[in-house]
């Protein structure tokens, strides 16, 4: 479960993140819309703890991220916008450094590394080092890396970037799959068509708002006042005011 | 040369974007580092002034046997400029991302070298700069020189003889990596290393300073006279003799010796410059697509070894202790900038403990003694800062963009610090006390120097370790995936420069009592115990606040926003 309480990130004079407020229960797919520079990416690092917020409070699995950000870590996955990782590591080293960091006994972690790299299908090439990955196959590490201490809560920032359609049906389902074993995902994402299918709730933030906030029935109704699209919402809410 | 000039004025704006302060914490550390530079810039002057009045006017020398010392330090400066080069070369031509990108742009291979080349040398080249400038002004305020000595000297003698270290560097570097293609990479390495290390022996063989001395010792006291027939053939077409004898006959007034030799240094950089662009636009791209498919062999040949360090293996550390120091230990060892410099380093370092241990130095005056030791402390003590600053200072900045993975994981980054900060520190603290056993055979017999050296090093380990790993932290760069470019940076530079500072305190709270010891130990009268008890406890104390003031600042910046 995820709770943001009135969270605010400034950087200097300007608020990149404004008293957003949300709460996502567990099991639920919550799809976190937004144009360029809206805010999505702070929020999220606000969330993992990699950005510190101005004003207000994350609880992750009741965990407040600033005040206990270690318990609060423990219950979470995080897939970042770039998947960055050790390049002269091996995708199963990686994977084995941060199960170490969850302090997950060795033998356990074995049977989980060996489960997700089944699961992703990175068998074939998961003991080359990273620097010789595709964009595609190291974000497919990060999943990996997300889901191999099991978390409650995952929140991934686009996830399909550099992913090949098998590789994305592959990641969708698995993530359908933890919302149905009652973890809850925090997606933020560009593809509308994504969000669209997966998404239990849907929220659109713009410079910093949040706009819109509506289960799977409330954003039907909103597409019905346009042309049925999910686009069409998203590009009339996001229009920029000329003043 | 319009596309060269272009290329480099961008390069020029980038770096004064990113120096430019734009934020209220980037001009303070704007005004510390100058605080900082200039402070060191006044340290080396004065250092320069009294080293050169001590050893004319105290020891009396002469003016012949000291640009003959002079010269012995060019030739060690000019061997580390050229094998840092290398190192730093290799990366930026041959790792840098920013190499793909100019290569599938229309821009001729010899314009992409040039380009680098100057990046390179003007980078890592920087604080020596201003190292050496300062030591100039000191050397010649010392001697009464007018204004133009100066610019005369740097751009005239100081740019060419480091350009031309770069140069050869380049060549050496540029031929290893054609007979790649065909030659072991390692063989290539040990190769270099080696030869490295023979130019060393030759030269010190060659040159025997330690003859040269007693030569023109025998003429005491008129050592001011120039007594360049002395000097081996040989030596007469090294580039560091040519540096040297312009700085003396300048000082002597032989205006046309001077210039002969100034000539004799720019037109041998000139040259070697041509030559090396020539070379990189012949086989610059030939040799990056080399690197390539080595990379690619090395990478497959190195995955199974060392067994014991796989993370699968149970281990007797704490999950995160076990994690990051395996992790740490990997990186390191598949990285050809990391461990290519350590295994030069620690040649070099081995020659030296091995020089030292064999010197025979038959001086009698405990004055002399004194200072000698001190001056193999202070080697000692550059040595370790060198080594902090080179390995140290990037350990936090090499968490790369990775750093994402430890931030968003359920271990404090503080937890993180401190395990990198033990390993760096146990690291230099067991080389400190190995340079020190190496060094220190020949005084067994005076156990308080012993003691309080010992403690001197253990002081400059442990403070260095502190200073360079905290303002490693505080001046993370986590964009830059190279450790010798993060090893140049403006923040390392300032922490070497207050090592410096540190260092140059630690001495002069050392000098009077190790030269009193020494007097007191030679002449039978009573050991100046307290004054060496006090001076080791201001080190202790300096050391224990150096450390303390820099993990606040590394652990500070550690909470900052990633």
């Amino acid at each position: 479960m995820i709770v943001l309480d009135h969270i605010t990130k400034q950087f200097g004079a300007f608020a990149a993140v404004d008293d957003l407020s949300l709460t996502v229960p567990s099991g639920e797919f919550f799809g976190f819309l937004g144009p360029n520079g809206a805010g999505k990416t702070t929020t999220i690092k606000m969330m993992t703890g990699l950005f510190t917020p101005t004003r207000g409070r994350i609880l992750i699995n009741g965990f407040d991220v600033v005040q206990e950000p270690i318990d609060a870590k423990r219950t979470f996955g995080y897939i970042p916008d770039h998947p960055f990782l050790y390049d002269k590591l091996t995708g199963r080293e990686f994977l084995f450094y941060i199960g170490a960091l969850h302090e997950l006994p060795k033998a356990a972690l074995k049977l989980t590394v060996e489960k997700v790299i089944d699961q992703l299908e990175l068998a074939s090439w998961i003991d080359q080092r990273t620097e010789e990955y595709s964009q595609g196959m190291r974000q497919r590490v990060t999943f990996a890396a997300a889901f191999v201490h099991d978390p409650g809560t995952i929140i991934i920032d686009e996830p399909m970037v550099g992913l090949d359609p098998r590789s994305a049906r592959i990641v969708k389902d698995m993530l359908k799959q933890k919302t149905r074993e009652g973890a809850s995902v925090f997606m933020s994402t560009h593809i509308l068509e994504m969000a669209d299918e997966l998404c239990d709730r849907v929220g659109i933030i713009h410079r910093g708002k949040m706009i819109f906030l509506g289960s799977k029935a409330e954003m039907h109704e909103e597409k019905l006042k346009y042309d049925g699209k999910l686009e069409s919402v998203f590009l009339e809410l996001t229009k920029d005011d000329p003043f | 040369m319009a596309q060269l000039i272009d290329i480099l004025l961008y390069k020029l704006a980038i770096w004064k974007k990113l120096s430019a302060s734009s934020s209220r914490v980037l001009s303070i550390k704007n005004i510390f580092s100058f605080i900082v530079y200039a402070a060191f810039a006044v340290g080396a002057f004065f250092f320069a002034r009294i080293v050169t009045w001590y050893l004319l006017e105290y020891i009396r020398i002469g003016l012949f046997l000291f640009h003959r010392f002079i010269a012995i330090v060019l030739f060690v400066f000019f061997l580390t400029v050229s094998a840092g080069n290398i190192v730093v070369s290799f990366s930026t031509l041959y790792r840098s991302p920013e190499m793909s990108f100019l290569l599938s742009r229309p821009v001729p291979y010899a314009t992409i070298f040039l380009v680098k080349f100057l990046d390179n040398f003007f980078y890592s080249s920087g604080t020596l700069f201003l190292a050496s400038f300062a030591v100039l002004l000191g050397y010649g305020s010392y001697f009464g020189m007018p204004w133009y000595f100066y610019p005369t000297i740097l751009f005239g003698v100081m740019v060419p003889y480091m350009l031309l270290a770069a140069s050869l560097a380049v060549i050496v570097l540029l031929a290893v990596m054609k007979l790649a293609a065909v030659v072991n990479f390692r063989v290539l390495i040990a190769c270099v290393v080696a030869g490295y290390f023979l130019q060393i022996a030759a030269y010190f063989s060659l040159t025997s300073p330690v003859a040269l001395v007693k030569e023109v010792m025998r003429y005491y006291p008129f050592v001011n006279v120039y007594y360049g027939d002395l000097d081996p053939a040989v030596t007469r077409f090294l580039p560091n003799y040519w540096f040297a004898q312009v700085l003396y006959f300048w000082i002597i007034g032989f205006s046309a010796g001077a210039a002969s030799n100034a000539a004799a240094l720019i037109l041998t950089s000139l040259g070697a410059l041509v030559v090396a662009v020539l070379l990189g636009g012949r086989f610059f791209y030939e040799t990056w697509l080399t690197s390539i498919s080595l990379q690619f062999q090395t990478r497959r040949a190195r995955t199974a070894s060392l067994p014991f360090f796989h993370f699968e293996r149970e281990s007797r550390f704490r999950p995160h202790v076990e994690a990051v120091l395996k992790k740490e230990l990997w990186l390191f060892l598949r990285d050809p900038s990391q461990w290519i410099h350590a295994a030069v380093l620690g040649g070099l370092l081995l020659v030296f403990l091995a020089s030292v241990g064999s010197m025979q130095l038959k001086v009698e005056t405990p004055d002399l003694r004194a200072v000698i030791y001190i001056v193999i402390f202070v080697f000692n003590a550059f040595l370790l800062a060198s080594i902090a600053l080179r390995f140290a200072f990037p350990m936090v900045s090499l968490e790369g963009q990775a750093y994402w993975s430890l931030r968003s994981a359920p271990i404090a980054a503080s937890t993180m610090y401190w395990i990198k900060y033990a390993a760096t520190l146990s690291f230099l603290v067991l080389l400190g006390v190995a340079i020190w056993f190496g060094t220190n055979i020949p005084y067994r017999g005076i156990p308080l120097l012993l003691a309080s050296s010992f403690v001197g090093i253990l002081a400059i380990a442990g403070a260095g370790a502190s200073l360079n790993f905290g303002m490693g932290a505080a001046y993370a760069n986590f964009t830059e995936k190279n450790p010798i470019r993060i090893a140049s940076s403006q923040g390392a530079t300032m922490t070497f420069l207050l090592t410096m500072v540190l260092l140059a305190a630690i001495v002069g709270i050392y000098f009077y009592p190790i030269v009193s010891l020494f007097v007191t130990h030679y002449t039978g009268r009573p050991v100046p115990v307290s004054a060496m008890r006090f001076a080791v406890g201001v080190v202790v104390t300096i050391a224990a606040v150096v450390s303390i003031v820099s993990h606040v600042a590394g652990l500070r910046a550690l909470k900052n926003d990633l």
